[in-house]
């Protein structure tokens, strides 16, 4: 059976309920601890991404399989600003915060595959997925 | 190497105050300041230089540039209390041809 | 890499010896070589210090949970600086490609002409320059030279300059009016600058049948007249606004008669705004530096001044240097 959740984020406890249905899933699917980590860190991110830019959107987290691997799938969607150049945000060294922070190349690192749609005044989709090994 | 840039308003009257260095680390600054004031019509903006010990090269293209800003929206530009090594680099460049340049006029500060 | 760091640390339980610490300095670096993150270093500790200490108390086991989370973010820093310096180096290659392109709008075959003694130095503060220099011998003999300094420097200075190169290149037929040719560069630097961008340019032309030297400057720092008969030496003072303010200007033109041994000098505000322990040199102190080896041929003359300049500065370029010496022969 496949597991979806969906967490609100409109404050930090939406940040840290994220993190924790990240991790239980991680678990569960038999990721180890620092991959468990790198989850829940990318969750972390992108849900702090929508708390600060956006204000409000949901994180989904599912357990996504294909011919002979498992993985954990984060997608994060708000409806804010949109991001006007998205090449930029995903440049090592530039972070709109300017505070220190993993940042949208970041959450890339963290996790296997990475897929942005952002378009301006509507919102962004942002799709993460780690592979279990 | 810092730069104090103050500007009074009266009227059409625009006094801008600088203080230290203009160089190419201070330039923008006053680039900030300096050009929507040029860009005002009308305008007579008087820029005081007592308290500028320098300028490079980069400092003269900003008052180029606002020289140039000026002449379109029917404005004008005069600098005042240049020192002597300010003074010299607007005659070496002629630019104390074409701007208003009074380096014995020292305003109150 | 699991079994030697189990060996490092169960050493290290029992014998805590500096010879095993230096061998664990000596392993983060091989793991660094191997890409290994900091969690993946910490995770590996976890395990081994799990295997070699039986009943590890909970509170240690948990202990690591934490700094698991603190260490990926440790981990996502080291990676994003390994990429930034890969771009850095990528950058420093492009620029490197770029100042070659730059040193080819220099005139690149040496000036010899048996009535003039001529030597130039050009040293950029960075890689690349915002000065520019020319020199060229027409069929009828005279001999043009020019020295200009692009507003700034680096590289908006530098890609300022090669449109001083290729707008002399198309004007050629003044090529050795000085004034006739700043009008024309004028008009071009005008049309493609931005608003607080500027250009300052001396250009001379030398004829060495009359010995003439013809020269109309845009704003550029003055240069020096050595007169041999007397030994001193004069600014070569004329006015002129920098190029790029208005687009119809005129330029003046002056000129002098160089007598053996007579020579001028052009320069870049590089050489004169020359700061030593914070306060600038005077235009005299150039001038006798230059005086101090005007016994060596123009080329050496030039790079001696360089060289003691750049000492007095601490080997410390502020800005641009350009240096251009033409001396009449005997």
């Amino acid at each position: 059976m496949q597991v979806q959740t969906h967490v609100d984020i409109n404050s930090e406890w939406g940040i840290v309920a994220a993190r924790q249905a990240g991790r239980k899933l991680a678990r569960e699917i038999g990721f180890g601890s620092v991959d468990q980590a790198r989850i829940t860190t990318a969750i972390s991110e992108l849900a702090r991404n929508i708390y600060l830019y956006a204000n409000k959107g949901q994180i989904y987290i599912e357990e996504v399989s294909n011919a002979n691997k498992r993985g954990v799938k984060i997608t994060a969607i708000d409806q804010g600003p949109g991001i006007k150049d998205v090449r930029k945000v995903m440049e090592d060294g530039f972070t709109t915060s300017g505070g220190l922070g993993a940042g949208l190349p970041g959450v890339r690192r963290l996790m296997d595959d990475f897929t942005i749609d952002s378009e301006v005044n509507n919102g962004t989709t942002i799709s993460a997925i780690k592979w279990l090994r | 190497m810092n730069l104090q840039v103050d500007v009074r308003e009266e009227e059409q009257e625009k006094h801008v105050l600088l203080n230290g260095e203009v160089d190419v680390y201070t330039a923008s600054l006053l680039k900030e300041k300096l050009i929507p004031l040029a860009e005002k019509p009308n305008a007579a903006i008087i820029v005081n230089l007592s308290n500028v010990n320098y300028i490079d090269s980069t400092g003269v293209g900003i008052f180029i540039g606002a020289l140039k800003a000026s002449d379109k929206s029917n404005s004008s530009l005069k600098l005042i209390g240049a020192n002597a090594r300010v003074k010299r680099l607007f005659e070496i460049t002629g630019l104390d041809e074409v701007m208003d340049i009074d380096s014995d006029q020292r305003e109150e500060v | 890499m699991y079994q030697l760091y189990k060996e490092m640390l169960t050493n290290y339980l029992r014998n805590k010896s500096e010879h095993t610490l230096y061998s664990a300095q000596q392993f983060s670096k091989e793991m660094m070589v191997k890409d290994l993150s900091p969690e993946e270093m910490v995770s590996l500790h976890i395990s081994v210090f799990k295997e070699i200490v039986e009943d590890l108390p909970e509170e240690v086991i948990d202990s690591f949970d934490l700094l698991l989370e603190v260490m990926i973010g440790y981990g996502l820093a080291h990676r994003e600086h390994l990429s930034l310096r890969d771009r850095q180096r990528q950058l420093e290659s492009e620029l490197n490609v770029a100042a070659r392109m730059q040193q080819s709008l220099l005139p690149s075959k040496e000036l010899k002409v048996d009535e003039v003694d001529f030597g130039v130095t050009s040293v950029p503060a960075g890689k690349m320059s915002g000065d520019y220099y020319h020199y060229i011998v027409d069929e009828q003999g005279h001999i043009g030279v020019a020295v200009a300094d692009v507003i700034g420097k680096g590289i908006p200075a530098a890609m300022c300059m090669s449109m001083i190169k290729y707008a002399m290149d198309s004007i050629p037929e003044q090529r050795l009016q000085p004034a006739a040719l700043l009008e024309n560069l004028n008009r071009v630097v005008e049309r493609n600058i931005d608003s607080d961008m500027f250009i300052t340019m001396v250009y001379g032309s030398y004829d060495p049948k009359s010995h003439r030297f013809y020269f109309a400057s845009a704003g550029h720092e003055p240069g020096f007249f050595y007169e041999a008969a007397t030994n001193t030496f004069h600014d070569l003072k004329t006015k002129g606004i920098v190029l790029g303010v208005s687009p119809k200007v005129q330029y003046h033109e002056s000129s002098l008669k160089l007598e053996p041994g007579d020579f001028v000098v052009l320069l870049s505000d590089g050489v004169t705004e020359t700061r030593v322990n914070g306060e600038f040199i005077e235009r005299k102190d150039v001038s006798q530096l230059i005086g101090k080896y005007k016994h060596l041929p123009a080329q050496l003359m030039a790079e001696q001044v360089f060289r003691e300049l750049e000492r007095m500065q601490d080997f410390q370029l502020k800005d641009d240097f350009t240096l251009l010496i033409l001396r009449r022969n005997v």
